[in-house]
């Protein structure tokens, strides 16, 4: 479904600090997979996210989306296609506008946004569906402004809105890595029964490796821009913690971390 | 020593006057945070066209029109050379500025008979009794010129055009195109996830601003009498004075709209420089007075209004 074919990315060029991190990065990810991607500090998980977003552009290789060719769209074309999620919860929803509007905003996403009106009164009821399940009582609270909701009740938010128009892939940026450990709790198991419900193609980047090993369906480690670890199936449902704490560990010592 | 009565006269069809130039701002500064120095051209630029448009006698309505299409396509450029080209806003609004100094100084001087050169004619457009201003033609003809010793006409006329200008704001904002332009101001990663281009939204901002702006700049040729080369200076201080002034003293005013707060800020500001003259202070000190204004609305703004204050971030 979404395929790097072959990336190629440097970061520095031309400086004595030059770094190429992927150098002929292949990773072929089916419909319906729900990818953890684990690794430390640099290991290039977060760049592949952001060269899969757009916010980040390669020198070398090819991003095919459903066989399409997207290398070459902007970040906001991209966007046409992903639902994106971010580790600040201040990026995936808008402060000074209400939770209303936010709503009203990402349900015209992949439409015109002309000169119509920009809230639909006919579509509250669906809004407030769509925010019961996360039972925080956001249902309620359609006009107040987001900037005054806490962190997780806006990661909630941010998930829901981000699969609000039809997208092909859900990317999930280290989504819970700025919450406290029981909104992050949450919010991770919202995610779960948010991706099965809607059996959407997911690709989640996190630090917390029990999240990775208990979530998903299939598992990735990345180190030096390079895959040293993929499970998936019952390969991946037998994967402990302690066994993916232990291969994270030799690799944190080989690279003297 | 002009009368209490004037004073107020001036400082009200004054505020009404900028407060279209402060809504603009509202726009550029306030939601998306585009300090646009732009407008001092675009300003003069609305203020040329409507005086050399009246003079050849069209409708003068239509020309306030087409002032706000010429100011917003100068606010489309000051909106390519910062989204396409990358330059930073200030200097945006620099380069535009600079540039319309040429511009309206050549077609002021061709519009008066003059030659490409700019040499051969006056550099100010005068725009006499015999001439139809907005304020001499249909419907402001239907008002009284003197009620009481007061401009009236003057006076409802500006009015009106503030309260059209800012009903219109109000409902642009409360369109899809109106909301992803706040969201813009307020979130451009947001806004990208909803596979809107941010640098879009900036223009049409910036455009509907330099529109609002040029639109001022013909009100200040109907009041004055004429267009000159200079009117433009000191456009910056007055706009954004207004938005930070009307935006913190009616802070906590839930009630009403900000582009409401906008227009009360914009009277509030021209009411201390009428005041200032009332008491006597000459006209040559007026610059300095608006400078030394702005700065204290600045500053007060800054202990009133913490930016963004409500929220948690």
């Amino acid at each position: 479904m979404i395929k790097f074919d072959n990336i190629q990315k440097s970061f520095g060029i031309g400086t004595p600090d030059e770094m190429q991190l992927f150098n002929g990065f292949n990773l072929e990810v089916s419909e319906g997979e729900f990818v953890s991607i684990v690794g430390s500090n640099g290991s290039g998980k977060t760049t592949l996210l952001n060269i899969l977003c757009g916010s980040m552009l390669i020198e070398g290789g090819r991003l095919l989306l459903d066989g399409a060719d997207i290398t070459k769209l902007s970040e906001h074309e991209r966007a046409k296609y992903l639902g994106r999620v971010f580790q600040d919860p201040q990026k995936g929803t808008c402060s000074d506008l209400t939770i209303l509007e936010n709503m009203a905003l990402a349900d015209n996403k992949n439409k015109k946004f002309g000169l119509g009106a920009a809230i639909n009164k006919k579509r509250i009821d669906h809004y407030k569906e769509l925010l019961e399940p996360c039972q925080m009582g956001l249902e309620n609270r359609l006009g107040t402004l987001v900037g005054t909701l806490s962190g997780g009740q806006r990661q909630a938010l941010a998930l829901i809105i981000s699969n609000m128009a039809d997208i092909r892939l859900l990317v999930l940026d280290e989504h819970t890595a700025a919450l406290d450990p029981k909104s992050s709790e949450l919010v991770m198991e919202l995610t779960t029964r948010f991706v099965k419900e809607h059996s959407i193609t997911t690709l989640m980047v996190t630090h917390n490796l029990r999240y990775a090993v208990d979530h998903g369906s299939r598992l990735l480690m990345l180190d030096k821009g390079l895959i040293v670890l993929d499970r998936k199936g019952k390969e991946k449902e037998q994967t402990t913690v302690e066994s993916v704490l232990h291969i994270f560990n030799e690799i944190s010592i080989e690279s003297g971390n | 020593m002009p009368s209490f009565l004037g004073a107020c006269e001036v400082f009200l069809t004054d505020g009404f006057m900028y407060s279209v130039l402060a809504l603009g701002f509202y726009i550029s500064y306030s939601i998306l945070d585009f300090p646009d120095l732009s407008v001092e051209g675009t300003a003069l630029l609305g203020g040329m066209s409507y005086a050399l448009l009246v003079r050849a006698s069209y409708n003068p309505w239509l020309t306030v029109l087409v002032a706000f299409m010429l100011g917003s396509i100068a606010g489309c450029v000051t909106g390519f050379l910062h989204v396409k080209l990358k330059i930073r806003p200030l200097l945006c609004g620099i380069l535009v500025n600079t540039m319309l100094i040429t511009v309206n100084l050549i077609a002021s001087v061709v519009g008066m008979g003059g030659n490409l050169r700019g040499e051969e004619a006056l550099t100010t457009i005068p725009v006499g009794r015999q001439f139809i201003t907005i304020l001499r033609g249909f419907p402001s003809t239907l008002l009284p010129t003197d009620l009481g010793g007061i401009n009236a006409r003057k006076l409802i006329v500006l009015f009106v055009v503030a309260t059209v200008c800012k009903l219109l704001i109000d409902l642009y904002l409360k369109t899809k195109n109106g909301l992803a332009l706040r969201a813009t101001g307020n979130n451009e990663q947001f806004v990208t996830t909803l596979g809107i281009d941010p640098g879009s939204s900036k223009i049409i901002g910036l455009a509907i601003s330099n529109g609002l702006a040029a639109v001022t700049g013909t009100l200040v040729v109907t009041s004055r009498g004429n267009a000159n080369q200079n009117m433009g200076l000191g456009m910056v201080v007055i706009g954004l004075a207004s938005v930070i002034i009307g935006l913190s003293v009616f802070n906590k005013a839930y009630f009403f709209k900000d582009t409401t707060k906008v227009i009360f800020g914009s009277v509030i500001y021209q009411a201390c420089l009428s005041f200032a003259t009332y008491l006597g202070v000459p006209s040559a000190y007026n610059k300095l007075l608006m400078a030394l204004l702005f700065t204290v609305a600045l500053v007060t703004s800054n202990f009133t209004t913490k930016h963004r204050s409500d929220s948690r971030d």
